[in-house]
């Protein structure tokens, strides 16, 4: 086994109008976070299929992040709501299958919030580290 | 014919994965594609393997064709070839199904290569789901005694189970404890020296073996077209062969040529229609069911792939009402590739004929020239 | 409630009562499982045909949900239909229509208590016979065995099945229902619908139910316990087509979009060491789960149709149920009920972004 310490690999779906500008005001105003999300960048976080995220964790990453604005800040107004009913549906299939549902995480992160980006990237990355790389990775018979 | 004999008191599996092992290790290869045991042991899938602990699992000639090897390799390279060499471990009507598919663009060829394996037949994949011990045993005794009983029956009329007509490259024959190795092409020739082996031993023994069995196959095979071609005579015959068909469409769905993402007879031209397009229907006859178009389902299949149709039994396998379909799409495909002269399989560079045409030939399917 | 008492079998019942509809013109065909040979749903406008009708038979080759929306897809019907279905192919049908895969007008549905229909595979050698020797315990799917709404809700006309031989009586759960039989049945009867001769078959369930699930324990299975019970499926997707709720003309699983191209396959076997072909089984059943479970009403369709026996149907149905109670939603209750994911509240599962 590799003993260099375990890096997460998040997937990190970011809506345009809140939590990408956010990621950005973190980046600017040069917050320090670990490098482990790898940002993809959404017009709304209910541009997220549920099969992204699937894929995601499927193909072996270690954990999804899905980003979008508050509650009642959407740019199309209600898109967020659906985001969070999806993931809540998400969220009861992988229980319901014994599935880890805390390599899923949703986030509202508005554009000024450079600082709350940093937490979540910041904590979800350690709570990935505690519990270890996604076992999916190795899995042959997917 | 001059190949290698190849003692072997051990199960058949061990060895051939013993070459396999060597032919990775020798990085002649790349990659396996083979079939395994799925974990739960009552089936079987294929893996395209690259790991050498892996391949100590591979099962390369299983009792059963849960899924047909040239449609789970389609998934691999339908939009373009892999980096690797790749060596395709597989029966002779799945390497057929293999070459027909590359001459419909759904696989690449380019860097794969063919070892067939002499195919005693396999089980109905349902019944070996239940009592994988009872047919793991019987199949052993199955290569020793190569009876049809209680094979699929498409496996029972098969006149191409060992390297008759087929583009492969290296083939493994099974005969008396021993493995026997023939190289078949010039890529099949460099695979085999490579290993370390010379053309030497005769095969004249495994040679008459298998002609013997061809003439008992070829026996059962004409009977059996015979009887089929007269339970099916006629719309009235057909609509009888096909009774209790729920036209779920499976059978399409499993069958290796059958490529089409999705099928004509699922289009939305077909699926979705106004009701008064039904309602019209079901006035003239009084009735309709539902889905429509059974028998325009099955016909029409038949004229878009019978050509190619390489005999395996895989749709019948895979009907959940145990419809004879693929012993029906055989003795179609037998026709219709004898009208032809065309065999599925047997040299990739044959094109398929209803993609090509002779200015003269068939004339007594049209209507005789009028003499000016 | 109005009901209607005919001294015969459930089945003439139904024959005796739409012909005389048919011939008083209120209806104009007749939509229904029928045997000719085998059975199957079909539609059927001339009234000579009518006696090949077994709405009732303990057979389910579609569901019959989904074969209703396939007529009614783009339109309704020009002319009346009476519908006969079972209580989940009415539900699915529903769904159907929630999905604008259906339009309901111009129909009249019947319905009845439905006791379970025989496993495909059970009957598919011997249909006849075993169709006529059902017993109502043995070779019923897992999912009739384990079903609690067997008793219809939405309906113009139910049956409850529970009379005995040779007596039948139609209970008119609808103004349309009444309005229909006006002017054709006139001795209509008083009467309950009597639903404690069946809160004990409903107990029975539940508790077969329970059992099942406590043997399944899915909250368990995690990625090894798919590949245990999805390990040998050869990704045929027969389950997908024979559902009624996956309606898609072409299924994303079947589409371009989860084509993958060599590359990944490539990483795929670098990181693993070996692929499986067919590939993408687990992500086919994860993500289909995800699409259907809202509406998923538990027909076992799904199960029946799998050429490897997997117990697809039995998953689907304890998953939906969890899905399902999450949004307090039962599908086919109630057309004013939107499919949860295509709506929303403001104030829920506030847990979820805050964390
Ligand atoms: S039609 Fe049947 S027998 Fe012919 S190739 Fe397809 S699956 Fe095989
Ligand atoms: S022959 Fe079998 S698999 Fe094919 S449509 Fe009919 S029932 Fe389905
Ligand atoms: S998932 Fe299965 S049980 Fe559920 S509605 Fe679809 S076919 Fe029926
Ligand atoms: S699995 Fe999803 S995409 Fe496929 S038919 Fe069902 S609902 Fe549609
Ligand atoms: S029908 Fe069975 S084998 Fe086919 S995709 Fe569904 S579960 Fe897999």
């Amino acid at each position: 086994m590799e003993e260099q310490e375990f890096l997460p690999r998040i997937i990190g779906f970011l809506c345009n109008w809140c939590s990408y500008a956010g990621a950005d005001l973190a980046g600017v105003s040069r917050l320090q976070m670990p490098p482990t999300l790898i940002p993809i960048r959404v017009m709304c976080s209910s541009r997220v299929d549920p099969l992204f995220i699937l894929t995601a964790l499927l193909r072996g990453a270690d954990a999804v992040l899905v980003a979008g604005c508050h509650p009642g800040d959407c740019h199309y107004q209600y898109g967020n709501y659906y985001t969070r009913r999806r993931i809540a549906l998400i969220k009861k299939v992988f229980d319901q299958l014994g599935l880890e549902t805390d390599r899923l995480r949703l986030a509202w992160i508005s554009a000024s919030e450079g600082g709350r980006f940093r937490d979540v990237v910041t904590t979800f990355t350690q709570h990935i580290k505690e519990k270890g790389p996604n076992p999916i990775k190795k899995e042959i018979f997917l | 014919m001059k190949g290698k004999i190849i003692k072997n008191s051990d199960n058949i599996n061990t060895k051939i994965r013993e070459i396999l092992e060597s032919l990775i290790s020798k990085q002649i290869f790349d990659a396996v594609f083979v079939p395994v045991r799925v974990p739960t042991g009552e089936s079987f899938t294929y893996l395209l393997i690259k790991d050498k602990n892996i391949l100590k699992d591979c099962i390369p000639l299983p009792p059963i064709m849960s899924v047909q090897g040239a449609r789970a390799f389609k998934d691999l390279t339908r939009l373009g070839k892999l980096k690797y060499k790749i060596l395709c471990v597989m029966r002779p009507c799945e390497i057929r199904a293999m070459i027909e598919l590359s001459k419909l663009r759904q696989v690449t060829l380019e860097d794969v290569s063919f070892l067939s394996l002499d195919c005693p037949g396999v089980y109905q994949t349902a019944d070996y789901i239940i009592e994988p011990e009872k047919y793991d045993k019987s199949f052993s005794s199955l290569l020793e005694k190569w009876e049809p009983e209680g094979l699929r029956p498409n496996c029972r009329v098969c006149n191409h189970f060992s390297n008759q007509e087929i583009n492969s490259d290296l083939h493994i024959g099974f005969y008396d404890q021993s493995l026997i190795l023939v190289p078949l092409t010039k890529k099949g020739e460099e695979i085999f020296t490579s290993l370390g082996f010379e053309s030497t031993d005769d095969l004249a023994d495994w040679e008459n073996r298998k002609n013997e069995l061809l003439r008992r196959r070829e026996e059962i095979r004409n009977k059996t077209f015979t009887e089929l071609h007269n339970q099916t005579n006629g719309m009235e015959g057909l609509e009888n062969f096909f009774k209790g068909c729920i036209n779920c469409h499976n059978c399409m769905r499993v069958c290796p040529i059958c490529y089409c993402r999705q099928c004509f007879f699922e289009s939305t031209d077909q699926l979705r229609r106004e009701s008064e397009d039904y309602l019209i229907r079901t006035e003239k006859k009084g009735g309709i069911r539902f889905p429509v178009d059974r028998m325009l389902f099955h016909l029409g299949r038949m004229t878009h792939m019978s050509l190619s149709c390489v005999g395996c039994g895989v749709c019948e396998d895979g009907c959940p009402m145990d419809i004879p379909v693929g012993q029906i799409f055989n003795f179609i495909g037998d026709e219709v590739q004898k009208m032809f002269e065309y065999l599925p399989g047997r040299d990739k560079d044959e094109p398929i004929p209803v993609l090509t045409y002779k200015e003269d030939e068939l004339h007594e399917y049209e209507d005789a020239q009028e003499t000016k | 409630m109005k009901a209607l008492k005919i001294a015969k079998s459930p089945d003439d019942a139904i024959k005796e009562l739409l012909s005389s509809l048919f011939e008083n013109q209120k209806i104009k065909g007749v939509f229904s499982l029928f045997y000719d040979q085998d059975y199957f749903y079909g539609l059927v406008t001339d009234k000579e045909l009518f006696n090949k009708l077994t709405p009732t038979a303990p057979v389910m080759p579609a569901n019959g949900g989904k074969m209703l929306s396939r007529l009614t897809m783009i339109e309704p019907p020009a002319v009346p239909i009476a519908v006969v279905l079972k209580p989940c192919e009415l539900r699915a049908f529903y769904e159907l229509s929630k999905l604008e895969q259906a339009n309901l007008e111009n129909l009249i549905f019947i319905s009845f208590v439905c006791a379970g229909v025989l496993s495909l595979k059970e009957i598919k050698n011997n249909i006849e016979e075993k169709v006529a020797n059902a017993n109502q315990k043995q070779g019923l799917r897992e999912c009739c065995q384990l079903c609690e709404n067997f008793v219809p809700e939405n309906a113009d006309l139910i049956l409850p099945l529970i009379d005995g031989d040779n007596k039948t009586t139609i209970f008119i759960k609808t103004e349309r229902g009444e309005e229909l039989l006006q002017g054709i049945e006139n001795n209509l009867v008083e009467e309950d619908f009597d639903s404690a001769k069946l809160s004990s078959i409903k107990e029975e369930r539940s508790r077969y139910r329970e059992k099942t699930w406590q043997n399944l324990k899915t909250e368990n299975l995690g990625i090894p316990g798919l590949i245990d019970i999805f390990g040998r499926c050869i990704n045929c997707h027969a389950c997908g087509r024979a559902c009624p709720i996956c309606y898609c003309n072409l299924c994303y699983f079947d589409s371009a979009d989860n084509d993958s191209g060599p590359r990944v396959y490539e990483a795929e076997l670098e990181r693993r060491g070996a692929l499986r072909a067919p590939s993408g089984t687990i992500f086919y059943h994860i993500g289909r789960m995800i699409h259907v479970s809202l509406s998923c009403v538990g027909c076992g369709m799904c199960s029946d149709v799998c050429p490897v026996s997997i117990p697809v149907g039995t998953i689907f149905t304890r998953v939906a149920e969890e899905t399902q109670r999450l949004f307090n939603y039962v599908p086919g209750r109630n057309l004013e009920e939107k499919i949860p994911i295509s709506t929303f509240e403001i104030k829920e599962f506030e847990e979820l972004g805050e964390a």
